[in-house]
């Protein structure tokens, strides 16, 4: 009998134990939420009073001049992206396909190493670099040479993010198609690759939202313009160096501005965010993955 | 798990979208004709002190020339003075006075002022009774100097108490707030201190960026000096004017060589500098700090746009040139400075940057 309301009394400290633990670990889950709201909110609440469709449609005006907007940085911002997602994206799925098949030559282990470094070097490196190889030797500013800036920095998001993936794909799927007679090219392309697809293209996202954030890299290479330009060889705005200009100026109407633009920033990253995820359900549903 | 995310993520978009809808149009907010496009594109780079009103200035001259379209980014005057060496952008801008060694680097570089401008003491202070001071606070000729010096250290010290007899100064440490980033607007301050303090000069000097005695604490720009001086009790930095009122913050008056106390404004600007006058030299380069005459702001500085002597694009070249003339001549430009708080140059000044820029050339030759 004694065991018994030993056990009981044990079970009581277990369930206490358990109770307490649920609620740190509620409280751990609300403070690693609360800053994404808070920052959402707080960017609505402080850009959403500048927001309007001219915003969108309208050149930057300077202080005193109402009205105006970030067309500019708008365009420039989906140039540079674009630059750095034709650059970065091919070459990190083909060489995530090679580190994934062969993880353990040297080339593989390599090719890990060095993404790893990559990713740790800090962003403006990537600016001063591009400004280096790229302005220098051109002596003017292009939105070329932030493309470039930005496709070093995404490279290796995509990269490790595709590989990890690949390497998720089951083994028996593999197996299954090479043993029905499929080669090893249409294994990768029509077995491995849609079945890794979801997560590609999440870090393929992950890699455009960071890029489409960078300022730094930007200030040496896109240089920033306040006209509307398409031309791949001439300086050109972005959203996230308006920013920067509009923050650091004494102006409160800019830096009101600055607030809207970050706004105007995040609702495209996310609605671009939208698009892919809708967008990858549609290719999967297509292919008979789903 | 993947329709929950979209779910997420259309919830925090929508969510957005509702802030915007619920947001009242900014009043005022007119539709502004966007300037026509062009086919001249010039890019510049360097000083933030004069960006806001050269961003004016372009913007209105898109109106001036529509094929003119000037884009200057405010990377500050070091890197507007590294970029033009480089030769990556048509024309440089800067508020420091380019040293021999600059000079030589950049090859056949002009300095040209195109405004003035003034830099300020300002402070963030409360009183004993917990009441912030928005008294001007004067500083006598070599108060500044000390406190950065860090010979003055209180607020309540006798130099300042005895020139502020109104005022109930606090028994306060004072907080240097200085720049961290290499700065024409620091340029100019140490300019001024090394003129009234012979230690300042022998210990510290005038630099971009210099080692201060006092380590205070460092705000990148003048943005940065602004919000440090903001946020701290007892705090003194040195921003160019418009910073400090449109931060809203307290600034000094300070005794200038003929011992009077001036305050920054477009009169005492211009007094400081039809003080030192016509007699710009060649380079057309002239610190104007501590001006003798008793209406003079101490703190004045020009500040420049470099341009290449000879010019490699003749159509560039030109409508830069053309640019500065209407920059430094129209009435509606002058409008524009002055209303920024910036200083138009005196007719002398003028007149002398006008007979420079028609010594320009495009490769080797007289460019109108």
């Amino acid at each position: 009998m004694k065991s018994l309301t030993n056990s009981r009394r044990h079970f009581r400290r277990r369930k206490l134990t358990n109770a307490v633990m649920l609620v740190l670990c509620a409280l751990a889950t609300l403070a690693a939420i609360l800053p994404l709201v808070w920052i959402l909110a707080y960017v609505a609440q402080e850009g959403g009073r500048f927001l309007s469709v001219e915003f969108f449609t309208q050149l930057p005006t300077p202080v005193g001049v109402p009205g105006g907007g970030v067309l500019n940085a708008i365009v420039g911002s989906a140039m540079v992206v674009a630059i750095a997602i034709v650059i970065a994206v091919p070459i990190s799925i083909v060489a995530a396909i090679y580190a994934a098949e062969h993880p353990n030559t040297p080339l593989g282990i390599a090719l890990r190493f060095g993404t790893d470094v990559l990713s740790g070097i800090p962003s403006i490196v990537m600016g001063i670099f591009a400004y280096t190889i790229i302005v220098l030797p051109q002596k003017h500013f292009s939105a070329l040479s932030g493309g470039i800036a930005l496709a070093i920095i995404m490279t290796p998001i995509v990269l490790r993010s595709t590989e990890e993936m690949l390497k998720l794909v089951p083994r028996s799927l593999r197996e299954g198609s090479l043993a029905l007679g499929a080669s090893e090219w249409k294994t990768m392309w029509q077995v491995l690759l849609p079945a890794a697809l979801n997560g590609i293209v999440t870090g393929m996202m992950l890699g455009i939202a960071r890029v489409a954030g960078e300022a730094a890299p930007m200030i040496f290479t896109a240089f920033g313009n306040p006209f509307l330009s398409a031309d791949l060889d001439q300086p050109i705005a972005t959203l996230p160096h308006t920013i920067y200009v509009y923050a650091i100026s004494p102006y409160k109407d800019w830096h009101a501005k600055a607030w809207t633009t970050a706004l105007v920033l995040i609702v495209l990253v996310l609605g671009l965010n939208i698009i892919a995820r809708a967008f990858t359900a549609w290719q999967l549903k297509k292919m008979g993955w789903r | 798990m993947q329709f929950k995310w979209t779910l997420g993520i259309a919830a925090l978009v929508s969510v957005a979208l509702l802030a915007s809808a619920c947001a009242t149009p900014t009043p005022g907010a007119q539709p502004t004709a966007a300037p026509k496009a062009g086919s001249i594109a010039i890019n510049g780079a360097g000083a933030t002190f004069p960006f806001p009103l050269y961003s004016r200035w372009f913007y209105d001259y898109a109106f001036v020339d529509t094929a003119a379209k000037f884009n200057y980014q405010s990377i500050g005057s070091g890197g507007g003075i590294a970029q033009i060496t480089a030769k990556t952008v048509d024309f440089g801008a800067s508020d420091a006075i380019l040293t021999d060694a600059q000079y030589t680097a950049a090859k056949n570089i002009q300095m040209i002022p195109t405004v003035a401008g003034a830099i300020v003491p300002t402070y963030n202070l409360k009183a004993d009774d917990g009441k912030v001071i928005t008294a001007t606070i004067k500083f006598p000729f070599t108060a500044i100097a000390d406190i950065y010096l860090g010979k003055i250290k209180k607020w309540n010290d006798p130099i300042l108490a005895q020139a502020n007899p109104d005022l109930k100064l606090p028994n306060k440490d004072i907080l240097v707030v200085r720049r961290s980033d290499g700065s024409g607007t620091t340029y100019a301050f140490t300019d001024y201190l090394s003129q009234v303090s012979p230690e300042w000069k022998d210990k510290v000097g005038t630099a971009n960026s210099v080692k201060w005695p006092v380590e205070g604490i460092g705000g990148k720009g003048n943005e940065g000096v602004a919000a440090n001086v903001a946020q701290n009790d007892g705090a003194i930095g040195y921003v160019e004017l418009a910073y400090a009122k449109q931060n809203a913050l307290a600034y000094g008056s300070v005794q200038n060589q003929a011992g009077e106390y001036a305050t920054a404004s477009v009169a005492t600007v211009q007094a400081a500098m039809s003080d030192f006058g016509t007699n710009l030299g060649d380079k057309l380069a002239l610190s104007i700090a501590n001006a003798p005459s008793k209406t003079a702001w101490p703190l004045a500085t020009y500040t420049y746009l470099l341009i290449y002597m000879d010019q490699t694009d003749c159509v560039k070249g030109k409508t830069v040139i053309n640019f500065i003339k209407w920059a430094i001549t129209d009435p509606a430009a002058e409008k524009s400075a002055t209303a920024l708080d910036y200083i138009p140059l005196p007719d002398a000044v003028r007149t002398q940057v006008v007979k420079k820029l028609g010594q320009v050339t495009c490769n080797g030759k007289p460019i109108q």
